[in-house]
């Protein structure tokens, strides 16, 4: 019998997991239905710039094959993901979602791609992004404008808003994001679902058109929390060809999903709890109170030089960007799009002692953050200031009396754990008395990401299902 | 602090990067870069005294032996 589309595209991955291995539905049939799915919404979200048809349907059929004949690669055996196309697939295009890399086709795979492949995912598509990474609302020039599905005239976050999107909008079971300033946990943000940044260097980048060497994170953005420990166990790990990634054990991330956050101590930092939308204010307040009925213990934590993390971000990404695009920017400067042309040229003002400047100060940031969880277990943040922000609306919001800077409004909460490189997820707390959603960080100990999910698999449970998108 | 002009982004971008860009181009450039230029004035605030850039040799030794593996 064949189950209606709408329920198979309702399973998150460790429900398709199961239903696969008892053999109750196919990954051929779940992938037509996705692919059914993107064709009926892609029109008004642009979230894909490619979508891989016909390697899905291949890769589906195999999955089936080898399922049937009781060999199971695991969770994401048969499971259709989508990748935001930074990450290179061999013979695919991956354009950065630039026009410059428009026609490039890699002669290899990104290593992520590679272990989820090899686990058996099914490659639906390469997602829409902010250009080359370099910005916050994956409102692209080339290739489209990816639009949130809560709110089309609003952006979906970036820089991996197709990945969030499509999530979202049951256009993929899983998406691959990438974060160097909040580019993973910023479209989780704004869409409502869940992304996390894992430890920097905890994710092999090879295979990954770098926006800030030291600073790009590649990780999962995902329905629930569980998925996102389950990704996350399949594309961690030390990478021969990434040799800034860690031989740091990978544990089983599934492990302390239900285990409650009883006795549990949680640090609210104070740097980031002011400045909040009174939605954002309630919605983070009501998720502390939360913790509490759950057992845990909340203070606040202060990391004194959080606030200038921006700048360490900014000076830091602005160098590294430019060395990386320094040849195409003399010789194909028209072929940007205007706000990352300008970026890039911003970076031609930094100097080196600037740069250098901010990579040490970076152990400043992460020794007072440490400190910080000496005596708590993690911390938390609200994910953004405000909900998303409409479609071209940049620069200043609201009545001059209290003008919000969208970026910083944005920003200045996720950058600080790409400074330090700590573990951080984004986990949605509600919609906003506009019907947009709103969201919370849990940010971890280095290589602490068990704990990030166990506290923030306690509060999805606690806080129950997300009201769904109508605007699609 | 230290401050950026359009005239000297101008003289940057054509000497080091070999174009010409507009007049109004150099204003903005001047601003955004020269905001991010002061604004590391700022990071010497935090105390950096003793800090060492996080750039380990283990990595450095790691990538010339991958260099070498890719070379075989």
């Amino acid at each position: 019998m064949t189950t209606p589309h709408d329920e198979l595209l309702s399973f998150d991955v460790a429900t398709l997991a199961d239903k696969f291995r008892a053999r109750e539905i196919s990954p051929v049939e779940v992938t037509e239905a996705y692919l059914a799915r993107i064709e009926q919404v892609e029109g008004k979200l642009h979230s894909y710039i490619t979508v891989t048809d016909k390697v899905a349907r291949k890769a589906a059929k195999k999955a089936e094959a080898e399922i049937t004949a009781g060999k199971w690669r695991g969770p994401f055996h048969g499971v259709p993901i989508g990748l935001k196309d930074l990450l290179y697939t061999k013979g695919i295009r991956t354009t950065g979602g630039s026009k410059i890399l428009a026609d490039f086709k890699p002669d290899y795979d990104a290593t992520v791609w590679a272990r989820l492949a090899r686990a058996g995912a099914v490659l639906l598509g390469k997602l829409n992004l902010h250009e080359f990474a370099y910005g916050i609302s994956s409102s692209n020039p080339h290739w489209g404008i990816a639009r949130n599905p809560y709110a089309l005239d609003r952006i979906p976050g970036g820089s991996s808003g197709g990945s969030a999107a499509a999530i979202v909008a049951c256009s993929a079971a899983a998406t691959i994001g990438t974060d160097t300033g909040g580019s993973i946990r910023i479209p989780a943000a704004l869409c409502g679902c869940v992304g996390l940044k894992p430890t920097w260097s905890r994710v092999s980048r090879y295979g990954v058109l770098p926006l800030a060497y030291t600073l790009d994170h590649v990780g999962p953005i995902t329905r629930t929390v569980r998925d996102a420990a389950l990704m996350l166990g399949v594309i961690a790990g030390h990478d021969r060809n990434d040799s800034t990634s860690s031989r740091e054990r990978v544990r089983d991330y599934t492990k302390a999903l239900d285990t409650g956050v009883s006795g549990i101590r949680i640090g609210v930092i104070r740097e980031l709890n002011d400045g909040l939308s009174d939605d954002v204010a309630k919605s983070f307040h009501a998720a502390i109170d939360q913790f509490r009925s759950l057992g845990a213990v909340v203070d606040e934590a202060t990391i004194p030089s959080l606030p200038l993390a921006g700048v360490i971000t900014g000076i830091i990404v602005s160098g590294e960007a430019l060395e990386i695009h320094e040849d195409w920017i003399r010789t194909r400067r028209q072929d940007y799009g205007e706000d990352v042309r300008r970026l890039l040229e911003n970076g031609m003002m930094t100097t080196a002692t600037a740069y250098i400047r901010a990579q040490r100060a970076r152990a400043r940031v992460l020794a007072e953050a440490s400190a910080a969880l000496a005596s708590r277990d993690v911390l938390i943040a609200p994910g953004s200031a405000i909900g998303a922000p409409k479609i071209g609306e940049g620069g200043l919001l609201g009545q001059p009396e209290d003008r919000v800077d969208v970026g910083n409004a944005i920003l200045r909460f996720t950058s600080p754990f790409d400074v330090t490189g700590q573990p951080a997820l984004a986990i949605p707390t509600g919609l906003s008395s506009e019907g947009l959603p709103l969201s919370m960080q849990v940010i971890g100990r280095p290589f602490g990401e068990e704990q990030v999910i166990q506290v923030a698999a306690a509060y999805e449970r606690a806080r129950g299902a997300m009201p769904r998108p109508t605007a699609i | 602090m230290p401050q950026i002009t359009a005239e000297t982004v101008k003289q940057v971008l054509r000497d080091l990067y070999g174009y010409d860009i507009s007049d109004d181009d150099a204003r903005r450039i001047a601003a955004g870069g020269g905001a991010l230029v002061t604004s590391s004035e700022h990071l010497k605030s935090l105390g950096l005294a003793g800090i060492e850039p996080p750039f380990g040799y283990p990595v450095l030794s790691a990538e010339a032996r991958r260099l070498n593996a890719i070379k075989k």
